[in-house]
């Protein structure tokens, strides 16, 4: 047996993290994940910002502190960014940093993969942003329809910013999707079977299969507009027989699955949180797994309910209004199981994340319950385009995702950085946002009904709205403020938090066995898992720790194990740190934000794209692991 | 296994399987189930636009002659048999049945090119005629690009091949092109369908 001190010494220096400049090189998940996540957190300030300014403008009758050109921008950046910047990469990013490490693994199964993934989400935001700066950023709204967004009405920059943007980003999410997927079935811990993966894991499972069958037709359509804009297609052109529908078609085919892309990871954390402050495993483990399966599956079906209005087959609505009610049943069976977790727990323990995820709950069962509404067609004719739906997303988006985002924050922080968070200070923080966004959203209900369109940058005086929207704005600067503690709390954790220990909520899963931070090998010997909370079923069995698995240091490697059961079947060799996935991701980038400039950057990125694809894959000398 | 102190050695577990369970071909499967729902997508959208459109073809468009994009068919789908046979041949350690069968594959797969390139540059109508010339000549256009990419991972393939990087214990590059290979070719026939055998079955609408 290899001397211990050794061994640990040479996995250091074999899984060692690039430095200073150098560390555009690196490819360790831990490092890619904080990334996205602090990138995505950062365009979540951002379109914050945004979303107040917006409130501002809207809390008087006739205000004119911004025109209603630049309102356009701001609601459409603030959903773009929202949707395309911050949701989905940084659940992405959350999952990046913790399957592996749930999973008892080194790395995800392709790391330069996921540092081409990171470069690109990175510059197709920084495009996007840089064109608000310059004024010119879309401005049809986050969902863009045509004929609006089409050349005729459209004319300037700012939809090409829009159609280049989102088909080039999402070319990150579909590569985290399908890592993320192999990861799953290729390096769990052996003897983590399915039927022992965190619930988490499973959340993440489900994410990547709808991002790789919802993200090719937004691909494809905002291909086919910027064809329209640049090349003189006629897809969406009536008079040379387009259809506008199609865009609707083929945006909502991916823009409904997007909002579970969305919420059925947050679900996850959701899953993850609670039994570990109930002390108790899930109740119906298995009834969680499938729900989210189903919620997967069904979420492919309901897309036409954004269409209500536009559609004109009776029966084909009705078939999916259908659909869109019975997604209630996979989301309901979800919410039981919580609440059965929490009942049946002898000892909750009210900490922070425990207090995001739950009023997450709260939140999201009342975003639910006008879900069916809007599912009903008399009543989405009614409000079609008003408030109400505002509302309505924002409490399912809001109270589905972010609080649980928040939640994972505060408890997967102390693993990230080996401190803790302030209790007092988040739970400041909870009160003051959960109160504030109960203010500011429900207010929006009452507004929406009484006819307020949304998207609209003012109103008349006699129309009755100032009271409603002063309310509104409010809530939204109370939530803003219980936001910004947050906020507060992580920069000053940072430097004076306390340190957390390996497990600081005695939780059950496998990040929590090694060291906070771990090291950049994350685990000493790969572990090995016999029930779905090992860390207290370890325990109960009087064992130290779970046996391991010593793995060899010639390379970075990483034990694969059978998709089913989790049997040890191989050693897996991942790549070393390298800076092909950065020149890949500019080369890429060139293709689609060059053809803003000229339509010759197209093949000129597209031949730079396949020198760096080769040059990736070159087998050079240091390459000896068989790929 | 050897165990040693509590801990169990992975050392005697091979080294990167060179098979389907290589987390490289799983990657290959992700990849290819991405572009086959983008080509979903595409025909979704061809058959939208026809469903939506008061004629089809559009402005006095003729439908398709079968001829020839029958031909280029058929030799599309000869050209899996020389990649069949390399990709097979190849994983065994054969690298000259490799390059035999892959440099057999290409001279069809560009036969196939320079009758599209034929087809579709006497098609008296482009991209910007109407939405019919726009979605038949995006259909063709991804395809094509797709056949492109083929040919120039094959060639990477060939010269890596030349360069004695494979051999019978590392040969997943060779299958995963054999796989892609099948996959360009067999992603044709919906498209067949669609271009060309849909206006035959479905007739002329209007005009």
């Amino acid at each position: 047996m290899i001397n211990d001190s050794n061994y640990e010494k040479r996995l250091r220096e074999v899984w060692k993290i690039p430095q200073g400049l150098a560390s555009i090189t690196a490819v360790n998940h831990r490092v890619i994940g904080v990334r996205y996540i602090v990138t995505a957190f950062i365009f979540f300030i951002l379109a914050g910002v945004l979303a107040l300014m917006m409130v501002l403008q809207l809390s008087g009758d006739n205000n004119n502190l911004m025109s209603h050109e630049t309102y356009n921008q701001f609601f459409t950046m603030h959903g773009t960014t929202m949707m395309f910047l911050f949701a989905v990469p940084v659940v992405e990013g959350i999952a990046i940093y913790l399957v592996p490490l749930m999973l008892g693994s080194r790395d995800l199964v392709f790391p330069r993969l996921n540092s081409f993934g990171y470069f690109v989400f990175l510059t197709g935001g920084i495009v996007v942003w840089g064109s608000l700066f310059l004024g010119s950023a879309p401005d049809a709204g986050w969902f863009n329809y045509v004929p609006l967004a089409g050349p005729e009405y459209s004319p300037g920059i700012n939809i090409d910013i829009y159609t280049t943007a989102i088909s080039f980003m999402e070319i990150a999410a579909l590569v985290a999707a399908v890592e993320l997927i192999i990861t799953i079935f290729r390096v769990r811990a052996p003897g983590m079977s399915l039927s022992r993966m965190p619930l988490f894991v499973w959340a993440v499972l489900v994410m990547s299969f709808m991002i790789i069958f919802a993200f090719p037709p937004l691909v494809l359509t905002s291909i086919f507009l910027a064809a329209d804009r640049m090349i003189g297609t006629h897809f969406f052109n009536v008079a040379m027989g387009g259809n506008p529908l199609l865009w609707q078609h083929l945006f909502w085919w991916f823009g409904h699955p997007e909002v579970y892309i969305i919420a059925v990871p947050a679900f996850g954390m959701v899953s993850t949180i609670i039994p570990t402050f109930s002390r108790r495993p899930i109740v119906g483990y298995l009834i969680v797994a499938i729900s989210m399966v189903m919620i997967g599956v069904i979420s492919f079906g309901l897309w036409v309910h954004h269409m209500f209005s536009s559609e004109a087959s009776i029966l084909g609505m009705s078939l999916f209004a259908a659909a869109s009610m019975a997604i209630a049943l996979p989301s309901g069976a979800q919410v039981f199981a919580w609440i059965g977790t929490i009942w049946d727990s002898k000892r909750v323990e009210w900490r922070t994340p425990m207090l995001w995820v739950t009023g997450s709950i709260v939140l999201f069962t009342i975003g639910g319950l006008t879900g069916p509404m809007l599912a009903a067609i008399p009543w989405n004719w009614q409000v079609h385009d008003t408030h109400f739906v505002t509302a309505h997303f924002h409490y399912v988006l809001v109270g589905g995702a972010v609080f649980p985002i928040i939640g994972g924050l505060y408890y997967w922080f102390p693993k990230v950085t080996g401190r803790m968070m302030s209790e007092r200070l988040g739970k400041w923080s909870f009160w003051l946002a959960f109160t504030g966004f109960n203010i500011a959203f429900f207010t929006l209900h009452y507004t929406g009904l009484m006819g307020m369109p949304r998207r609209v940058h003012t109103y008349l005086a006699d129309q009755g709205f100032d009271l409603p929207m002063q309310i509104m704005l409010v809530g939204a600067l109370i939530f803003a403020a219980g936001l910004a503690i947050t906020l507060w709390n992580v920069i000053a954790s940072l430097r004076h938090g306390p340190p957390a220990g390996d497990n600081p909520w005695n939780a059950p899963t496998l990040e929590w066995s090694t060291t906070s931070p771990p090291p950049a090998y994350n685990f000493l010997y790969i572990p090995m898992v016999h029930s779905a909370n090992p860390l207290w079923d370890d325990k109960k069995r009087g064992e130290e720790g779970p046996l391991g698995y010593q793995t060899g240091t010639d390379y970075r490697e990483t034990l694969g194990t059978t998709a089913l059961d989790g049997i040890p079947e191989q050693r897996l060799a991942v790549a070393r740190p390298s800076i092909w996935p950065l020149v890949l991701a500019l080369s890429v980038a060139t293709v689609f934000m060059g053809s803003l400039i000229d339509l010759i950057f197209v093949p000129i990125g597209a031949v730079l794209s396949f020198i760096a694809l080769v040059g990736w894959n070159w087998p050079g000398k240091q390459r000896r692991r068989g790929l | 296994m050897k165990q040693k102190g509590g801990i169990l050695q992975a050392q005697d577990l091979p080294l990167n399987l060179n098979n389907r369970r290589a987390p490289m071909w799983l990657g290959w499967v992700g990849l290819i189930v991405i572009e086959a729902t983008l080509f979903t997508a595409l025909i979704t959208s061809f058959f939208v636009l026809r469903m939506t459109s008061p004629e089809w073809p559009i402005g006095g468009i003729q439908r398709p002659e079968l001829l020839l994009p029958t031909i280029g068919t058929a030799l599309l789908l000869a050209s899996s048999i020389p990649a069949y046979w390399a990709d097979h041949r190849g994983r065994n350690g054969d690298l000259r049945s490799l390059r035999i069968g892959l440099i057999t594959g290409l001279i069809i797969i560009v036969a196939f090119l320079g009758l599209k390139f034929y087809e579709y540059s006497h098609a008296g109508y482009s991209w910007s005629t109407n939405a019919y010339g726009s979605v038949v000549f995006f259909i063709m256009g991804f395809h094509l690009s797709h056949v492109i990419a083929l040919v120039l991972k094959t060639i990477v393939v060939l010269v890596a091949a030349a360069r004695g990087y494979f051999s019978k214990q590392r040969s997943v590059g060779i299958q995963t092109n054999g796989m892609y290979w099948h996959f360009v070719v067999v992603v044709w026939l919906p498209l067949y369908f669609t271009l060309y055998l849909s206006h035959y079955i479905f007739g002329i609408k209007g005009g």
